[in-house]
Parts: C-alpha cells; sequence; structure tokens
C-alpha cells in the first residue's frame, strides 16, 4: 500500500463516518416524521381550521359564510349557558376524581390481594367498561324512570315515597343522577390501571413488613399506598381531561337537560352546531373547550408534581 | 383512468364513515346506488317503504335502491353531517320548513317544479295545501311521503268510562277533566319532554287558540307589529303553567324520552289517561300495543274561552315526512321516479293500512279513527305547521328551550316571551 492509497482511504473513513454523523443528527427526524405528518393532518390541522370557524356566521352549508371576527368569542364571554356547562364539567372532574378513584383503589388491592379466587370478580367489575354507552344510558333511562323504574319502585315499597324522586327530569337531580351513572362505568378502568400496578408491588416487601410485625392496614397506608402514588397521579390526570370533554353518557340520558341542567361543554357545542345550525359559533364552543382543558390539564400535571415523592 | 376508481373509491370511504351505512363491497360500475335515508323505524312501515323501491327497482333495470332508516333526533343529525360533509343521500325525508329551506338556500335540494309540470298526474295527485311547507320562493321542493300528521290529544277510554267524563271542548272542561283524573290517582297528561318537540306542541296550539295562525305568522315573518311578545304568547305560557301547576302532566315529564316508548307506557299502564301528540303514535300504538287499541280514542285540542282562533284550526302537516332530491343525486331523473313511486297509489293504499293517511284528493278510509283525523283536517281553516319545523334552527332551538323551561316552571311567560323575541331578532339581522 503506497502513502498516497493510505491517505485516501483514510479520508474515505472520514468521510462515511461524517456521513454516518449527519444521519445520526437526521435519525430523530426521520423516525418522528410520520408521526408527526399525522398528527398535523388530524389534530393540528382541524385545531387550526375550528379556530378559524370560530371567527365565522356560517350554519355549515353551502358558501353561506360570513366573517365577523371575534363576535362569536364575545357572545360566547357572555353565555350563561356555556359556563354553567363548564361549571358542570368541574363538578364531573370532581366527582369522578373523589368517586372513582378511592373505589378502584380498594377494589384494585382486595382483588390483588384475593389473588386466585378472584378472576371471576375481575370479570365480572369489569363490565361495565365493555358496555357501549348508547346501550347503558337507555339501561339507565329506565332504572331512573320516575314512574315504573326499579331505584323509585323499592323506595316506594320501603315506604320512602318522599324519598323518590325526578331523577333525570327534575334540574336539581339530573347532574347527579348521569355523574352516578358515568362514576360506575368508569370505576373499573381505574381499577384495571391500579391492580396493573400493584402486580409490580414484590411480594417480598409484604413478607418482610409481616416479619416486622406490621399489619394488613399499615401495609395499605404505608406500603401499598405509597407504590400507586405515580399510578394515582396519571389516573387523576386522566379522569378529569375525560371529564372536562365528557359527552356520550349525558348526550344519551338527558341531552343536557332538562333546562341544561346536565349540559356540559360537549353537549352544548354539538347542540349549536347539530340543532340550532351554528357551526360557527359551536367551533368557538369548542376552541373555548379545547383552551379550558389545556389549562386545566398543565395545571393539574403541575399540581400533580408537586406531590411527587421519593417512596 | 386509476386515480379517478381512487377518488370513487375515496368518496365511498368516507361517506362509509361518516354515515357508517354505504356498503364498501358495492361494485359500482354495473348498478347505479341511488341512496335513500328516512326515520322510519316501525318494521311494517320500513317494508312497505322497500316495496316501493322494490317497485321502482323493477320498473328501472340497473338502479338499486339502498335505504337506511334512523331513529327521529339521530335522523337529523345524521343528515345535518352528510350535508355538511358534502356526502349527502340521494333521497331524503324531512319535515319541510325552516331546516329544508336552510338545505335549500345552500343549494342542496333539487326543484321538484320542471318534473312536477311535466306531470301534471303526480302533482295533481296531493291537496293543493300539501306543497305548503315544501314551497320555497314559489317552487316545490318535495313529495308528501307520509301522512297527514295532526296534534290531537289520545285518550283512554275506558278511564274516561268509568269515571264519567267526556272528551273536553274547552280549556276550562279540560282543567276539569285534570281535576277529576287526579283525585282518582290518575296523571291527566302523559308527556316525554326530555327532547322538547312533545312539549311543544301544547304551546303551539294554545297560541293558535288564543290568538289565531295570524299572530305567529307576523312574529315569525317579522311583519310590523309580530311580535314573539304579542300577549297571545304570554298568555298561552301561562295557561300552559297552570295546567303544570295542577299536575297535569305526569311525573318525570321534562325527562322522559319519547323514542323509547316514555309516554306510550304511562297510557298503556293507565296511570295517564291522555297525550297530546300526532296521530301517527295511533299507528306506533297499534304495532307496539295492539291491544290498547280498542281503548284509545282521540278528541281535537279543546277551544280557549274568548280565544281569537277557531277552534277547528289544527297544528300539524298534512304531509308530515317529504321527501326531497339532493343536488349531488347523480340520477336525478331516476329518484324522481323513485319519489313517484315511493307515493304512489300503490303506495298510499300500502300506508292506509299502517294507519297513515296521504294528503291525496278524494281518499277514502275504511277505518273510523283515520277517518276522524281525516274530517278534522278537511274541515281546519287552517294548518299551523309545528313551529319547531317551521321556525329557522336557530329560533327553533329557543323555541324548544324556552318551552321547556316554562315546563320546568323556572321561568316567566314574559322572559320565554322577551328571549324568544330577542332570538327573531337577532336571527333577523
Amino acid at each position: 500500500m503506497s502513502v498516497g492509497e493510505a491517505v485516501t482511504a483514510a479520508e474515505k473513513l472520514r468521510r462515511s463516518r461524517a456521513g454516518s454523523r449527519r444521519l445520526h443528527k437526521a435519525a430523530p427526524t426521520i423516525f418522528l416524521a410520520p408521526a408527526i405528518l399525522l398528527l398535523m393532518v388530524f389534530l393540528l390541522y382541524p385545531l387550526l381550521s375550528s379556530f378559524r370557524l370560530s371567527l365565522l356566521d356560517w350554519n355549515g352549508l353551502g358558501d353561506g359564510a360570513r366573517f365577523i371576527g371575534l363576535q362569536n368569542w364575545v357572545r360566547l364571554a357572555h353565555d350563561t349557558v356555556f359556563w354553567n356547562s363548564a361549571w358542570n364539567n368541574i363538578l364531573l372532574a370532581f366527582f369522578s376524581v373523589v368517586v372513582q378513584l378511592p373505589i378502584a383503589v380498594v377494589l384494585a388491592v382486595v382483588l390483588d390481594e384475593a389473588s386466585k379466587g378472584s378472576r371471576l370478580l375481575k370479570i365480572l367489575y369489569f363490565l361495565p367498561l365493555l358496555m357501549s354507552s348508547v346501550a347503558l344510558g337507555v339501561l339507565f333511562k329506565n332504572v331512573y324512570d320516575p314512574n315504573f323504574g326499579p331505584i323509585n319502585g323499592i323506595l316506594g315499597a320501603m315506604g320512602l315515597y318522599s324519598w323518590t324522586q325526578d331523577w333525570l327530569g327534575d334540574p336539581n337531580f339530573a347532574l347527579g343522577s348521569v355523574i352516578a351513572v358515568v362514576c360506575w362505568q368508569n370505576i373499573p378502568f381505574y381499577m384495571v390501571l391500579f391492580l396493573a400496578a400493584l402486580s409490580s408491588f414484590p411480594r417480598e416487601i409484604t413478607e418482610a413488613a409481616r416479619l416486622d410485625g406490621a399489619t394488613g392496614r399499615t401495609i395499605f397506608w404505608r406500603l401499598k399506598l405509597p407504590h400507586l402514588q405515580g399510578t394515582f397521579r396519571t389516573a387523576v390526570l386522566l379522569a378529569v381531561i375525560g371529564s372536562m370533554r365528557y359527552f356520550d353518557l349525558i348526550y344519551v340520558m338527558t341531552g343536557g337537560g332538562p333546562e341544561n341542567a346536565s349540559e356540559v361543554m360537549a353537549t352544548y357545542m354539538y347542540r349549536t352546531v347539530f340543532n340550532s345550525f351554528e357551526l360557527g359559533y359551536g367551533s368557538t364552543v369548542a376552541s373555548a373547550m379545547f383552551l379550558i382543558i389545556m389549562v386545566i390539564a398543565a395545571v393539574s400535571l403541575r399540581i400533580s408534581k408537586r406531590f411527587e415523592t421519593e417512596v | 383512468m386509476q386515480s379517478r376508481d381512487t377518488a370513487k373509491r375515496a368518496k365511498l370511504l368516507c361517506s362509509a364513515l361518516v354515515a357508517g351505512l354505504l356498503p364498501l363491497a358495492g361494485n359500482a360500475q354495473d348498478t347505479k346506488e341511488i341512496t335513500s335515508w328516512d326515520l322510519q323505524t316501525q318494521d311494517r312501515t320500513v317494508a312497505n317503504i322497500r316495496a316501493g323501491m322494490d317497485r321502482f327497482e323493477a320498473a328501472n333495470p340497473g338502479y338499486k335502491v339502498v335505504d337506511s332508516h334512523f331513529a327521529n333526533d339521530a335522523y337529523k343529525t345524521k343528515l345535518k353531517i352528510a350535508f355538511g360533509a358534502n356526502q349527502p343521500p340521494c333521497v331524503f325525508a324531512s319535515w319541510g320548513g325552516g331546516p329544508l329551506r336552510e338545505y335549500i338556500r345552500a343549494g342542496e335540494v333539487v326543484d321538484l317544479s320542471p318534473y312536477l309540470d311535466a306531470n301534471p298526474a303526480v302533482k295533481g295527485y296531493f291537496m293543493p295545501a300539501s306543497y305548503t311547507p315544501v314551497t320555497f320562493e314559489g317552487d316545490i321542493y318535495g313529495l308528501p311521503a307520509r301522512g297527514t300528521s295532526i296534534g290531537v290529544i289520545l285518550y283512554n277510554k275506558e278511564i274516561f268510562e268509568k269515571l264519567g267524563l267526556t272528551p273536553p271542548a274547552t280549556w276550562g272542561e279540560l282543567m276539569n277533566v285534570s281535576k277529576v283524573l287526579n283525585e282518582n290517582g290518575i296523571a291527566p297528561f302523559a308527556l316525554a319532554n326530555k327532547s322538547k318537540w312533545p312539549g311543544s306542541m301544547f304551546y303551539v296550539y294554545l297560541v293558535d287558540r288564543i290568538g289565531g295562525p295570524e299572530v305567529f305568522l307576523a312574529a315569525a315573518d317579522r311583519q310590523p307589529g309580530g311580535s314573539f311578545e304579542d300577549p297571545a304568547f304570554i298568555q298561552a305560557g301561562e295557561m300552559l303553567q297552570d295546567l303544570v301547576k295542577a299536575d297535569g302532566f305526569a311525573r318525570g315529564f321534562n325527562g322522559l324520552d319519547y323514542d323509547i316508548g316514555g309516554s306510550r307506557r304511562l297510557l298503556y299502564s293507565g296511570r295517564a289517561a291522555m297525550e297530546l301528540m300526532g296521530n301517527w303514535e295511533i299507528g306506533t300504538i297499534a304495532n307496539e300495543n295492539p291491544e290498547f287499541l280498542g281503548k284509545l280514542g282521540f278528541f281535537p285540542f279543546p277551544a280557549v274561552e274568548g280565544g281569537k282562533g277557531d277552534p277547528a284550526n289544527v297544528v300539524g302537516t298534512l304531509g308530515d315526512n317529504y321527501i326531497s332530491i339532493s343536488t349531488q343525486c347523480p340520477y336525478p331523473d331516476a329518484a324522481f321516479d323513485l319519489l313517484v313511486k315511493l307515493t304512489d297509489q300503490t303506495s298510499t293504499e300500502e300506508q292506509l293500512l299502517d294507519n297513515i293517511v296521504s294528503p291525496v284528493l278524494g281518499i277514502e278510509v275504511g277505518d273510523p279513527t283515520l277517518q276522524g283525523v281525516i274530517d278534522l283536517v278537511g274541515k281546519a281553516p287552517s294548518v299551523q305547521l309545528w313551529y319547531d319545523q317551521e321556525l329557522p334552527p336557530t329560533l327553533a332551538e329557543v323555541h324548544k328551550d324556552t318551552t321547556q323551561q316554562l315546563f320546568g316552571l323556572s321561568i316567566t311567560p314574559e322572559e320565554a316571551a322577551a328571549t324568544m323575541e330577542a332570538a327573531a331578532k337577532a336571527e333577523a339581522n
């Protein structure tokens, strides 16, 4: 090998190294490109166009759209129905967290401890989540029926007639009645989440704790619950975001009524677009919903980080 | 060619996604598909419609009708999405009035006038007044596909007989009947007002009886002096609330769902004695609970003492559903032929057996109940279309919301009227 040849070989090596380095730099972009493209098409573009639509006065048909600037947003700011429905979302989020998560944790811990004999129970408890919301909604419309439903029937048979209520038709009860069903349907989801987290809880720790004389209660409060805290944070976040954009059971059971008593932002948006034919204003509601959910998600993320502690 | 095929397939896929009903496997090349949507879900009614479509297919080889049938409230949404996504069905049912006018203004509906002028036999088959809800600026955009539907008070004859009651002719008598029923532990009216249009019927009838049809027309058309704050609207709200306060409605009325039979159950079980509903419910009951049909009677909405409206007026529509053709339909001529088949004499006769009376000139009805409905319509000086179908959609929604609030006693009639008037003013601008 002559000196010249050696030089060119070294040069080649250097070049190819530079090339691979460049490739290295480009790799993330290449790998992320499909995902980013999909996100742009299916998330960013619709999001931006819904903001654009919120500046129009349009019924969604033909080309009668009229640009009206921020008028829809001004109207939204003064729309008591919208703010009332946003408040209902917050109530739904609060009760989802307060009702669903504790019950889900308890169920998960109990089922986890009874690990072998609980397979059937696990399936049973999981069932509500497998049912379609529409079917559930119709089912519970019948359960809540003030004249023929089993709830009022049982209360009446027990001589508690004064406790019977017009569950879905009375503005004071409609939201609560629906929230109860929403919670019932979603508890299994969080139960599974916690069950998964508990399966990674090392058995030796429980055994060691027992040898040290720890009671079942101590093991639950001091060992298992701290172990679950990461999952708990995720669950809270999911429950809050899910509640803020909730739609299906409320739509099926009450349609947001009566008199907007159980209206949430999503059902209100649906009504403005599909019943009133106001696509522009409906998009304003949708965009506002997006902004509100973003803020709330960011805040709950921040708060949950604060509670993050070393286990 | 390739790209056109792809485009076609993409279009198919889109509409399947949007509507969830176009069969993907269908090869569109050799058979020409005409999609048709309506809101009939009773087996017998759907079978009659399908029979008309089969006759169309037999008369027009190469065409295939793909029919879809939806539940009432879901249908309104489906149609809106399909039009908004530019994938409307070829043939679709509506009630005419405000919502159809939105589609007509957007250029989505085929003007049938040229077809009807070319086929005078078709045009002359129906009562002239039945075209009113589908007439826009002098042109006709639909054919009456179902029956005459007017609001009547259905009642349980057995209960009335047992308590010695007779159908009330005036509002005062109605309040008395309600009182007697309540004293005997029976709710006067069954009402399923979750979707708000059933309760609206009371309000529409009261306004018509108190002020006559002119009051609504003046307010809706924004004629000088016309206003939704007219005393007639306020008095209607007051009387409606009087009935609510007198326990006129079975428990839960603002939350019960009409589409799952929330109100009919109350009638069947004898817990409620009356229901104000379109006469289509007689057909529904015949399909759903034939035993109860024997106990069922009906009477017209009572007169209001001192009211200006003629008590013979009815609220409803002569055509109930109208079928129209969308401008995006590739075969409008064939679609018109389908419309004719669905409304011709054979269809009319089949529908009659299903308790549906088409607004056809000189129709002979065997059934006495149906004959009663036809007699009411024949004598009516005016037929007021349901407000929620007559008004533009935005206003219709406000009307339904305020009426439900009136029923819930959460606003005063004056507040309801003011809200409605403000919305009408905003809509006119």
